[in-house]
């Protein structure tokens, strides 16, 4: 049994907070003071019972008439049989050490100038570079050495300098983009190495499922970590392409939608409105201008009780008295 | 693009969209909220469950 705020007695006022054991034992005295206002009954578990029986008929019940999302696995098998031209593009950037993720920053490299900062703060380079990765020998030379892939190709690149090896993937990477409809089978002849080979190589591994699996490379039977495949599958335009069409990205309020017609994440709509201002969704550094005006908005709530003007809110708008209309009524 | 035309293949579609200039809103979500600010009007004006009054 509790009791609720309708009963609630007329107390004395309290003494002025002044601090030290005298303050305390008064207010141990309040406390422990006995009841006399009025009680009703206020039962916790039946409220508790029919909270959750309702919620879970209607999640049931809604599941049951709707169903859930459930979109089909995109991964490299699907990327290089769904899109192969733009999978060998990719592969020559990762090789070239240009694509997004060899150029990202912490905590994928060391590349300089690259993270977001906001005057002095620099919150990105703070993680360090926690999980490293080579994109050129992460994403191709070690996978096909590990599927015992274009061997030959793969001693011509290691007999290379990194400027050559850098040479041979860029200068392919270009062709492959003036090519018509970007098909590798297309591009001017030129200096491209072992590149055009070695990159054939990755996409027939792709293509019939092994690369997932010598990417993610955990060595168990179960693979956890996807961080590689998907920065993989990001740096392409294949993967980027599937998130614009389903309005997953950042200027299409994508933080808050879910494939299909399904309902998404719809409380995250403030975090994802600053992307929507042009002024701030078009800055270098707008994740982070985003995280501090969240952040700086959440210390305004946590301190609404000392922030004049918007601690007198409830008064201006009396929300409550609504709510709990039956003992303002008999007050 | 041919890739773009590729990949809205291979998964669902995108569902139903709703735009006012540069607002633009999942059906899904829009129930959602309208069900959200409905049931707080609700709860707002519905009195309490009356229940026992004690002593």
């Amino acid at each position: 049994m509790s009791r609720t705020i309708e009963d609630r007695p007329t107390v004395p006022p309290a003494a002025p907070s002044k601090g030290g054991p005298v303050a305390a034992r008064r207010r141990a005295l309040l406390a422990g003071r006995q009841w006399k206002g009025k009680e009703r009954e206020y039962d916790l578990f039946k409220e508790l019972t029919v909270g959750v029986i309702v919620v879970g008929v209607l999640v049931v019940g809604v599941a049951a008439i709707a169903g859930s999302p459930d979109e089909p696995t995109i991964n490299l098998q699907s990327w290089g049989n769904a899109s192969p031209f733009d999978f060998v593009a990719t592969a020559s950037t990762e090789l070239g050490k240009t694509s997004s993720t060899a150029t990202y920053g912490p905590p994928y490299s060391t590349t300089t100038d690259a993270t977001q900062t906001l005057g002095p703060i620099d919150l990105q380079s703070l993680s360090g570079r926690r999980i490293p990765i080579d994109t050129a020998a992460d994403f191709v030379t070690t996978p096909l050495r590990k599927l015992h892939s274009e061997i030959p190709a793969l001693a011509t690149w290691d007999a290379a300098d990194s400027t050559q090896q850098a040479k041979w993937a860029n200068s392919y990477a270009d062709a492959i983009g003036k090519a018509p409809q970007g098909d590798p089978a297309k591009v001017k002849s030129g200096s491209y190495g072992p590149v055009p080979a070695m990159t054939a190589g990755l996409l027939a591994e792709a293509q019939r499922g092994a690369l997932d699996g010598a990417i993610q490379g955990e060595g168990g039977i179960f693979n956890t970590d996807y961080t590689r495949t998907i920065l993989f599958l990001g740096d392409g335009s294949y993967f980027p392409d599937l998130a614009t069409a389903q309005h997953l990205t950042g200027d299409q309020w994508g933080m808050m939608n879910e494939t299909g017609n399904f309902p998404g994440q719809s409380w995250l709509w403030l975090f994802s409105f600053w992307y929507q201002v042009p002024a701030i969704g078009g800055l270098a550094n707008a994740d982070l201008v985003v995280v501090g005006l969240m952040g700086l908005l959440t210390v305004l709530l946590a301190l609404v009780p000392f922030i004049p003007g918007l601690r007198s809110l409830p008064r201006l708008i009396p929300l409550h008295k609504l709510i709990w209309r039956d003992y303002y009524r008999r007050r | 693009m041919s890739d773009m035309a590729a990949a809205v293949g291979d998964i669902g579609p995108a569902g139903t969209f709703l735009s006012w200039g540069m607002f633009s809103i999942q059906l899904g979500n829009l129930i959602v909220i309208i069900t959200m600010l409905v049931v707080f009007a609700l709860v707002l004006v519905l009195p309490f469950p009356g229940g026992r009054r004690g002593r």
